[in-house]
């Protein structure tokens, strides 16, 4: 355990959570003293978006060997945000001030046995971004803190709002003593890319063990193919929407004349 | 029913967007505007990206003007020689239009320029054309006799002063030909601002300053909206990737169909009633607007994703 602590403290220095990801992979091989003491699977590691898409829910299963608490984090492809703050001139609401978060995370969904806070420190759930109070939002702008702060806030309140950022903890149900499951949501306004589901086992402030599986949301179908269609081949695929909607007008205007009358 | 949409990746309910194309080509069969401004601002409201609406809106007013169009030339109701003029300054005013957009954006204020565009013009239009209207109405009617001394008459002195008179058989009317043009690439600007085919402005304009016969005002308007729509849903496929054409092709469908009810009832009407209807709704949507400028936003914050 105190491997994992140093690899900590170092990875705090290089501020990079990969590293201690692989180092703690590392450890848990190279010692290899028991089994790992948590194994789960999904039910799918695919989303394929279709043009009839309402949501996915994928189950995550598993078996704890150990005592500890379980989080599962999910985590969507990182993009970037702008937020706006309304203000008010003479009694007219205009765009204010604005500040603008590089690589956060489109999705961000949490589920966990504990209430983080009592056995887990702020310092391992700042490390790994684990809850929604704990995610990195790193902005260029220079706004104080404070604002940064409050723009952080309304942007994780407006994600949530739309279901993209979702807290649950409490909600792993354990079928008996170590079986365990878990739905994950996806709401129908997910992006597409890659998103990662990751299961911690920790236990007196450290992680006993991490297991980490990508979920791969594409879209799939004719949905697919004009969205590549429209960014491969631009040119054509805006002439095609004019000459479809020419044509279309054309058509409809012809049955009215035969059908219909002048 | 529910069905997914590609490019602003998300679902929408099919009905209601068949419903919003049908009552956009409605309006633009009837009134000769494209419907622009009403469908934007609809699918931004129903969670449609901003700039996918406005994007896919271009697409969809080809389809409502076109449909409408054809009814119209049918009857020779389209003065293709001014037509042509308003296509040309229209596509320079939209050059114009796409540069002070990517300015205004970049300092953020774009939002709040377009409400106010739209809030002047329309106010302004509308105000002046349902004054006109009434008063045109009430004389037929009554028999009264107004006092006619136009307030655009040191504009309507300079337009005479203008070189390259031309004379336009169709609408009867001698004009220098750059009147039509700076007419378009004021237009042009103001379209490519509020993202909207500019049918609104581009009829008051005809009626006004061009002094053209109001029987061929709606074809012609129609026709030069065909040709900057389809320029413009070009331009925003190649550069900016946002239109959607599952989104595209329910309105398509659904407002070719609504702008031949549109047409029909609108031949069917007193040009100065319908005259005095689309300043009515124009008057509408200008206070609404107004409203939106004054009252508290539901969200304080605005929270955009970006590429």
């Amino acid at each position: 355990m105190r491997i994992i602590a140093l690899l900590k403290t170092i990875s705090i220095l290089i501020n990079s959570r990969i590293l201690i990801l692989i180092g703690l992979l590392f450890f848990v091989c190279k010692t290899n003293c028991y089994a790992n003491p948590i194994i789960s699977g999904i039910s799918s590691n695919e989303i394929n978006i279709d043009t009839q898409f309402k949501g996915s829910r994928i189950l995550l299963f598993g078996a704890k060997r150990d005592a500890g608490d379980i989080i599962i984090v999910v985590r969507g492809p990182k993009k970037s945000f702008l937020i706006t703050k309304k203000e008010k001139i003479f009694g007219v609401w205009h765009n204010g001030e604005r500040i603008r978060f590089e690589d956060s995370y489109s999705f961000y969904s949490l589920f966990s046995t504990s209430t983080n806070a009592n056995t887990i420190s702020d310092n391992l759930l700042y490390d790994f971004e684990i809850g929604k109070n704990f995610l990195k939002f790193n902005s260029f702008d220079k706004s104080s803190k404070k604002t940064k702060n409050d723009f952080k806030l309304q942007l994780i309140d407006q994600l949530e709002k739309k279901d993209l950022y979702l807290d649950k903890s409490y909600e792993i149900n354990f079928l008996d003593e170590t079986l365990f499951k878990v739905f994950l949501d996806f709401p129908k306004n997910i992006i597409r890319g890659t998103y990662l589901i990751e299961i911690y086992l920790i236990k007196d402030d450290n992680i006993l063990s991490f297991q980490s599986i990508p979920i791969y949301v594409n879209q799939v179908g004719i949905s697919a193919k004009i969205s590549d269609f429209a960014k491969d081949q631009d040119f054509l695929y805006g002439l095609g929407a004019v000459i479809l909607a020419l044509l279309v007008g054309w058509i409809i205007n012809y049955l009215f004349i035969k059908f219909i009358g002048k | 029913m529910q069905i997914y949409l590609p490019i602003a990746e998300m679902p929408v309910n099919i009905f209601l967007i068949l419903f919003l194309g049908l009552a956009t080509g409605f309006l633009a069969g009837m009134f000769g505007i494209g419907g622009g401004f009403l469908a934007t601002p609809f699918l931004i409201f129903i969670g449609i990206p901003s700039s996918v609406a406005v994007a896919t809106s271009t697409n969809q007013i080809i389809s409502a003007s076109i449909s409408g169009l054809l009814v119209h030339l049918r009857k020779g109701a389209v003065d293709i020689r001014i037509g042509g003029l308003l296509i040309f300054g229209g596509f320079i005013g939209s050059l114009f239009g796409v540069i002070i957009f990517r300015m205004l954006e970049n300092i953020g204020q774009i939002d709040i320029s377009i409400a106010l565009i739209y809030v002047i013009f329309l106010g302004a239009i509308g105000i002046a054309m349902a004054s006109d209207s009434f008063k045109i109405i009430l004389e037929k009617k009554y028999n009264i006799s107004w006092n006619k001394k136009s307030k655009l008459l040191w504009l309507i002195n300079k337009i005479e002063k203008l070189p390259c008179k031309s004379y336009f058989p169709k609408s009867e009317i001698t004009i220098s030909i750059f009147v039509p043009i700076f007419i378009s690439i004021g237009i042009g600007i103001l379209v490519s601002l509020i993202g909207i085919g500019g049918g609104f402005l581009m009829i008051p304009a005809m009626l006004y300053i061009l002094k053209m016969p109001s029987s061929l005002v709606v074809g012609t308007s129609l026709f030069q909206i065909v040709f900057i729509a389809s320029n413009a849903t070009l331009l925003q496929a190649i550069t900016n990737h946002n239109v959607d054409i599952i989104l595209s092709s329910l309105m398509i469908f659904s407002s070719a169909i609504g702008a031949q009810f549109g047409t029909r009832v609108g031949y069917k009407m007193d040009a100065d009633i319908m005259r005095s209807f689309l300043a009515i709704l124009l008057i509408l949507i200008c206070t609404k607007m107004l409203f939106s400028l004054f009252s508290e936003p539901q969200d304080l914050y605005k929270v955009e994703v970006l590429k």
